[in-house]
C-alpha cells in the first residue's frame, strides 16, 4: 500500500475520531446524539476562520473565543431543543428532530453569513501545510501536529473521566436513577456536557480547517463520518473512537485510491454496516451485563 | 416513659403520590426522629418503595408536605435533599456496576467539599464497618456478592456523613450471617446519632431492632406506635395475611417518645 | 386511536374536491401541476408517517427512496421502452429492496441509528447517481420520460392526476387498514413497551422491517409518479433538503395520526406560495417550524385540531360496553412446565441456582419468597427474556431454552408483569387484541386490502376481545385509552391480554401487588376460573392468602435455592419457611391454609 495514502488516512482519520470523542462527551450523560454536531465543528471552523484571517486576531484568542462561543451554543441547543424534549420522556427520541432541526437552523444561518466560499485557514506559528518528504510520504508538518495533537485530545478527555465529576458522568450514563440518589444532578452535567461537546467540536473544527478549508460544506461531511468512527469504535468508548476513526479514515483513503474519490462515502457506508451487522455494539464495546 | 418534646427530623404529613394516572400513596404521615430506627412494613405494592422515593423526591407528591431538619423539602430537587442530609439506599442496590469500589466511594462524598484528610477519616471509617470492601477497592462493584454489594450501597451514603438515612430492603438476597451483619450496621449507625428510617421484609428481624414502626397497606398507613407494640398487635398480620380489616392503631401516635 | 375526528362528510368533501379540481383548471395550469405533484408527496409522506408516527422509526433519508422509484422508471422507460406500469414496480421493490439492505443493521440498535444511517444511505445514494454516470447520466439526468399509457392511450396531465387522487385514495385506505390491523398494533407496541410486544410474540425487528418495508415501497411508488410528472429527473431533485421536507410534512400534519400526512403536505403547499418572496430562507424556516413543532404540537395540526374537537364533543361513553354478555370460554389445554437445574448469576450474586420447579399442565403453582429470592428472574428466563447459564426449561415437553421471548409467547406462553406494561396510546380493547398478535392468521396482504378473510377474523377477535374484556370484569373500559385506566384494571386487561393470545400457561409476576380488597377478590375468583378452564398457571406472589386459595403447589424459593415444594398448607406450616418468610412470630400467629 502507499505510504502516502496511509498517511492521509490517518490524518483525516484523527479528525474523524475528534468528531466522535465529541459525540461521546455529549452522548454519555444524556444518551444523546446531537444530530447538530457537524455544524457545531463547521461553526468552529467558520468562526476561527473570520477572527483569525479576516479580523486578524491572534491564534490563542481567536482559538480561546471559538471555543466559547461555539460551547455557549451547544448549551443554547441542549436548553431549547433538548432538555424540553428529555422532560416529557427520558426514553423517547423525539431529539432526533429536535437536534436535526438545530443542524438546519445553524447550517442555513452561517450559509446566509458567511456565503458558500471556504476561507483559507493557515496553521499557527512554527508549522505550515507545506509537504514535508519524510519516508516517501508528502505530509506536512502540520499534519504531523495534527495527528499527535489528537492523541494528546483523547488521552486528556479519558484523563478527564477519571475525575469525580467524570466518574458522576459514567455514574449518570450507568443509572439515572441511582446517580440522583448519591446527589449528583444530571441536568447539571448534561448542560456541563453539552457546553463542552460543542466546544469540542468547535476545537474540531478549527484544527481541521487548515486541512481541509473552512466551508458551510464541513458540517454534514464530519457529521457522518464522526458517527462512522462512533458507532464503530463503540458509543462512549473514546479510545474506540480513536482507532475506528484511523480505520474509516484509511479505508476511505484506500477506496478512493483504488476505485475513485466519488465512492469514498459509499466505501465508509459499507464498513459501517458491517461492523453493526457482525457486532451491533461496534468493535470496542460490551453489551451491557444486565438490563433489568 | 417520658415524651420529649422535640420536632421530628423528618415529617410527611398527609402526602399523597403516585405515577402518572395511577394514585400510590393515600394520605400518608410519618414521623423520624433523631437517632431512632423506625420500620416501615407492608405488603409489597402497599407503598413503602413509593413513599421512600416520595422522600427523596424522585417522585413528588401530589399533595402534603415533608420537611426534613427545619426545611419544608415537599417540592425540594433530589441533590438538594442529599444535601440536606437524608439518604436513600435504593431497592437492588443500584450501584455503578461497571465501576470500581473505590470509585463507588468516591462517588458517595460528590459534590462535598472535603479535605484530603476528612476524605481519608471517612473512606477509614467505612473499612473499619466493612472490612470485606477494603480489600475488594479495586474490584468492579458489579463482580462483588449481594451482601457486599449492600454495604457498598451504605457506605456511599455514609460518605456524606447523613442525618438520616432510608435503606430499601437492605437484606434483599442476602444470607442470615450478611443479614446479621447489615442489621449491625444499622444499628451502628444509630450509635452515631444516624436516624434510619427502614423498609424491610424480614418483618420479625427489623422489629427487633427497630425503635418506631409503621405498617402500610395499600397506599396508607394502617397502625403506627412503637416497634415493640406493633409486633404484639394483631394489625401487622393482617396487613400481611390480607385479612380485611379496617384502619386501626395498635398505639395512639401521641405515645411516640 | 381508531376514535374518528373527522367525520364521513368531511372525508368525502375532500375527495369530490379533489376529484372535481380538473373541471376548474386548465389541463395545463399551474394549479393542475401543484395539485398532481401534491397527490405525490402525500403518497410518500403516508408512507413515512407509518414508520416515524406509528413504528417510531425516523427516516431521515426519504428522498432516496423517493429517487430509487424515479430512476426506475426513467432509466427503464427512457432506455430500455418499458411500460410505465412495470417500470414502477420495479421502482417500487427496488425502493423497498435497497432499504432493506441498508437498514437491516439497524433495526437491532436504538431508534437513532436507524435514522442516522436512512441519512448516510440519502448522501451515499446522491453521491452514487453523479458517480454512475453510465447508469445515470450524471448531472443531466434523464431527460424526457414518456407519460405513463394503457391500451395505447397515453395519459395528459388530467388522467394522471386522476390517477395520483386513485393512488393516493388507495395508499391511504392500505395504510388505514395496517395501522388497523394487528400490525399497527405491533408497530405502537414497539414503539412504546419493547416488553409487551415481546410478550405478545412480535418480534421488534420484524415489525419494524414490516413497517419500513411499506414505508420504502410507498416513497418508490411516489418516486415513479415524479418521474412521469416532471419527465426530467436529476440529481439535484433529491437532496438532503427533500428528505427534510418529507419529515416536517409529517411532523407538521401530526406524526401518528391517519390524516396528519395529508393535513401537513396541504398546508405545506400553500405555505411556499405566501412565503414567496422569502424563498432563500426556505430551510432556516423549515428547521425553525419542526423544531417549533416538536416542542410545542408534537401532534401536530391534526393533534391541535383533535384536543380542540375533543373539547367541543367530549366522547360519548363506550356504547358497546353493555351489549356483550358474560361467556363462557371454551376449555383451555395447560401446557406443563418442567423446569431442571436452572442457574443464573448477575455479576457476583448468584440469583438462582439449580432451581428445578415441575408444574403439572393444567395446575395452578405458586412461587414465593422473600424479595430478591429470584423469582421474577425464574419468571424471566422461563418466559425467554433471560438466558439461564445452565439448565433446561421445558414448555409442554418442547425444550426452550436458546428461543427468544416472542417465540415462547408464539408457543402458548402467556405473561404479565410485575407493573402491568399495557400500551398507553391504544384501547383497553386494542391492547386485548393485541395478544392474538401470534394467533392472526390473516398476512399483511389481506389486512392491507381488507380481504373478507381478513375482516371477518378481526371481526371475530373483537368479540372474542369483548368477551375475554367481559371476563376479567372490565368490559366498560373497553374504548377508553389503557394510559387512563386506574392501577389494578390494567392487571386485569393484562391477564385478559395473556388470554387473548390463546395462553396454555400462564406467569403472574405479582398479580396481587397493590390491588385493593374488593380488586383481590375479583383477581382470585378470576384466576379460579381461569385455572378451572384446564390452563397452567403459575404465579409469583407474596400474598400468602392468595396463593393459598388458589394454588394447589407452592414453591418457595430464598436467595436463589429452593427451600420448600409441596402442598400449600403443608409449606406454610414448614418452620424454615415460615423463618425464612416472615420470622418467627409467623410461627406463633399461624396462617391460613
Amino acid at each position: 500500500m502507499d505510504i502516502d495514502v496511509l498517511a492521509h488516512g490517518i490524518v483525516a482519520g484523527s479528525l474523524y475520531a475528534l468528531v466522535a470523542v465529541s459525540f461521546n462527551i455529549l452522548y454519555r450523560p444524556t444518551n444523546v446524539f446531537n444530530f447538530a454536531q457537524g455544524e457545531l465543528v463547521m461553526l468552529g471552523a467558520m468562526i476561527f476562520a473570520s477572527l483569525t484571517s479576516l479580523a486578524g486576531m491572534p491564534w490563542l484568542v481567536a482559538f480561546a473565543a471559538t471555543l466559547i462561543t461555539v460551547g455557549c451554543i451547544g448549551l443554547i441547543e441542549e436548553r431549547i431543543a433538548v432538555a424540553p424534549i428529555l422532560a416529557r420522556s427520558q426514553t423517547g427520541t423525539g431529539w432526533v428532530i429536535t437536534t436535526l432541526a438545530t443542524s438546519l437552523i445553524i447550517s442555513n444561518f452561517v450559509g446566509r453569513f458567511w456565503g458558500p466560499d471556504p476561507i483559507l485557514v493557515k496553521p499557527p506559528a512554527l508549522l505550515s501545510m507545506e509537504s514535508l518528504d519524510i519516508l516517501s510520504s508528502r505530509i506536512s508538518s502540520y499534519e504531523i501536529a495534527l495527528i499527535l495533537v489528537t492523541l494528546v485530545l483523547v488521552l486528556i478527555v479519558e484523563r478527564i473521566y477519571r475525575t469525580l465529576k467524570g466518574k458522576a458522568v459514567m455514574a449518570v450514563a450507568e443509572d439515572r436513577e441511582a446517580a440522583l440518589l448519591r446527589g449528583i444532578d444530571p441536568g447539571s452535567l448534561g448542560r456541563w456536557s453539552f457546553f463542552l461537546g460543542a466546544a469540542f467540536a468547535a476545537m474540531t473544527g478549527i484544527l481541521a480547517s487548515p486541512v481541509l478549508y473552512a466551508s458551510t460544506s464541513l458540517g454534514p461531511d464530519l457529521l457522518l463520518k464522526g458517527f462512522a468512527a462512533a458507532a464503530v469504535g463503540s458509543i462512549g468508548n473514546n479510545r474506540g473512537a480513536l482507532i475506528a476513526g484511523y480505520v474509516i479514515g484509511v479505508t476511505e483513503a484506500v477506496g478512493a485510491s483504488l476505485l475513485s474519490p466519488g465512492y469514498q462515502e459509499a466505501v465508509i457506508f459499507i464498513v459501517v454496516l458491517a461492523v453493526l451487522l457482525l457486532k451491533p455494539e461496534g468493535l470496542f464495546g460490551s453489551p451491557n451485563a444486565r438490563t433489568v | 416513659m417520658k415524651a420529649i418534646v422535640s420536632a421530628p427530623l423528618l415529617s410527611a404529613a398527609n402526602v399523597d403520590a403516585g405515577y402518572g394516572h395511577v394514585r400510590v400513596l393515600e394520605d400518608v404521615s410519618v414521623d423520624v426522629r433523631q437517632g431512632r430506627i423506625v420500620v416501615l412494613v407492608g405488603r409489597n405494592g402497599a407503598g413503602k418503595s413509593t413513599l421512600l422515593r416520595a422522600l427523596s423526591g424522585l417522585n413528588r407528591p401530589t399533595s402534603g408536605r415533608i420537611t426534613f431538619d427545619g426545611r419544608d423539602i415537599t417540592t425540594a430537587r433530589p441533590n438538594g435533599i442529599v444535601d440536606a442530609g437524608l439518604l436513600h439506599v435504593a431497592e437492588g442496590r443500584r450501584l455503578f456496576r461497571r465501576q470500581s469500589v473505590a470509585d463507588n466511594i468516591e462517588l458517595g462524598r460528590y459534590g462535598l467539599r472535603l479535605t484530603e484528610q476528612e476524605h481519608g477519616r471517612r473512606v477509614a471509617h467505612i473499612h473499619e464497618l466493612f472490612p470485606i470492601l477494603q480489600e475488594k477497592m479495586n474490584l468492579p462493584a458489579g463482580s462483588l456478592s449481594g451482601g457486599q454489594q449492600q454495604m457498598l450501597a451504605i457506605a456511599q451514603a455514609m460518605m456524606r456523613e447523613p442525618k438520616l438515612l432510608m435503606l430499601d430492603e437492605p437484606s434483599l438476597g442476602l444470607a442470615p450471617v450478611l443479614v446479621d451483619q447489615v442489621l449491625a450496621a444499622i444499628l451502628a449507625l444509630r450509635a452515631q446519632g444516624v436516624a434510619i428510617l427502614l423498609v424491610e421484609q424480614m418483618v420479625e428481624r427489623a422489629l427487633e431492632i427497630a425503635d418506631d414502626a409503621y405498617v402500610m397497606q395499600n397506599g396508607r398507613v394502617i397502625a403506627s406506635g412503637l416497634a415493640a407494640d406493633i409486633a404484639a398487635g394483631d394489625a401487622l398480620h393482617a396487613a400481611f395475611m390480607g385479612e380485611h380489616g379496617a384502619p386501626h392503631h395498635s398505639e395512639p401516635r401521641q405515645s411516640q417518645p | 386511536m381508531s376514535r374518528a375526528v373527522i367525520p364521513i362528510a368531511m372525508q368525502l368533501a375532500a375527495l369530490a374536491a379533489a376529484l372535481a379540481l380538473p373541471a376548474f383548471v386548465g389541463a395545463n395550469s399551474y394549479a393542475l401541476f401543484v395539485a398532481t405533484q401534491l397527490g405525490i408527496y402525500i403518497i410518500a409522506a403516508i408512507g413515512l408517517n407509518l414508520l416515524a408516527g406509528y413504528a417510531g422509526q425516523v427516516s431521515l433519508g426519504h428522498a432516496a427512496f423517493v429517487a430509487i422509484g424515479a430512476y426506475s422508471v426513467a432509466l427503464l422507460t427512457v432506455d430500455h421502452h418499458w411500460p410505465f406500469w412495470a417500470a414502477a414496480v420495479v421502482g417500487m421493490v427496488l425502493a423497498a429492496g435497497l432499504g432493506v439492505l441498508a437498514a437491516l443493521p439497524a433495526f437491532r440498535l436504538s431508534t437513532w441509528y436507524f435514522a442516522f444511517i436512512t441519512l448516510a444511505f440519502a448522501l451515499v445514494f446522491e453521491k452514487m447517481i453523479v458517480e454512475w454516470r453510465w447508469l445515470t447520466k450524471g448531472f443531466a439526468g434523464v431527460v424526457s420520460v414518456p407519460p405513463p399509457s394503457a391500451f395505447g392511450y397515453e395519459f395528459g396531465p388530467r388522467p394522471l392526476y386522476y390517477t395520483i387522487v386513485a393512488v393516493t385514495v388507495v395508499a391511504f385506505i392500505l395504510v388505514r387498514n395496517v395501522v388497523h390491523s394487528r400490525f399497527g398494533r405491533a408497530f405502537v407496541a414497539v414503539r412504546d413497551v419493547e416488553p409487551a410486544a415481546l410478550a405478545v410474540g412480535a418480534s421488534p425487528q420484524r415489525t419494524k422491517l414490516v413497517a419500513f418495508v411499506i414505508s420504502a415501497a410507498l416513497a418508490g411508488v411516489a418516486g415513479a409518479f415524479f418521474a412521469v410528472q416532471k419527465t426530467v429527473v436529476t440529481p439535484d431533485d433529491f437532496t438532503a433538503d427533500f428528505s427534510i421536507f418529507f419529515l416536517l410534512t409529517v411532523v407538521l400534519g401530526g406524526l401518528g395520526t391517519l390524516w396528519g400526512p395529508i393535513i401537513g403536505a396541504l398546508v405545506f403547499f400553500l405555505i411556499p406560495e405566501l412565503l414567496a418572496g422569502l424563498q432563500s430562507w426556505r430551510m432556516l424556516i423549515y428547521g425553525g417550524m419542526l423544531l417549533g413543532l416538536m416542542l410545542f404540537a408534537p401532534h401536530g395540526l391534526y393533534g391541535a385540531l383533535r384536543q380542540a374537537w375533543r373539547r367541543m364533543a367530549p366522547a360519548n361513553p363506550g356504547a358497546n360496553a353493555a351489549a356483550s354478555e358474560a361467556r363462557e370460554h371454551p376449555p383451555i389445554a395447560g401446557l406443563a412446565l418442567d423446569i431442571t437445574g436452572l442457574r443464573k448469576q448477575f455479576g457476583g450474586v448468584q440469583a438462582l441456582d439449580a432451581v428445578d420447579l415441575s408444574v403439572p399442565a393444567g395446575s395452578c403453582c405458586a412461587i414465593v419468597g422473600p424479595n430478591g429470592s429470584g423469582k421474577t428472574t425464574l419468571l424471566n428466563l422461563a418466559s425467554g427474556y433471560y438466558v439461564p447459564d445452565a439448565g433446561s426449561v421445558k414448555i409442554g415437553d418442547v425444550e426452550a431454552l436458546g428461543s427468544g421471548a416472542q417465540k415462547i409467547a408464539a408457543r402458548g406462553v402467556g405473561r404479565t408483569f410485575q407493573t402491568p406494561r399495557l400500551i398507553a396510546d391504544l384501547t383497553a380493547l386494542d391492547n386485548v387484541m393485541l395478544g392474538a398478535y401470534t394467533r392472526e392468521r390473516a398476512g399483511l396482504l389481506a389486512t392491507a386490502l381488507r380481504l373478507p378473510s381478513a375482516r371477518a377474523e378481526t371481526r371475530r377477535l373483537r368479540q372474542e376481545a369483548l368477551g375475554f374484556l367481559q371476563f376479567v370484569g372490565v368490559a366498560d373500559r373497553a374504548d377508553v385509552e389503557a394510559g387512563e385506566i386506574p392501577h389494578g384494571q390494567q392487571r386485569l386487561i393484562e391477564i385478559a391480554r395473556a388470554m387473548m393470545g390463546g395462553a396454555r400457561l400462564i406467569l403472574l409476576d405479582e398479580p396481587a401487588a397493590g390491588l385493593s380488597m374488593s380488586e383481590l377478590e375479583r383477581l382470585e375468583r378470576l384466576i379460579m376460573r381461569i385455572c378451572g378452564l384446564g390452563a397452567t398457571i403459575v404465579i409469583v406472589e407474596h400474598h400468602l392468602d392468595l396463593v393459598a386459595n388458589v394454588a394447589s403447589h407452592v414453591t418457595v424459593l430464598d436467595r436463589g435455592v429452593v427451600l420448600a415444594a409441596g402442598k400449600p398448607s403443608a409449606v406454610f406450616n414448614d418452620e424454615r419457611v415460615m423463618r425464612a418468610y416472615m420470622g418467627d412470630r409467623a410461627l406463633k400467629a399461624g396462617v391460613p391454609a
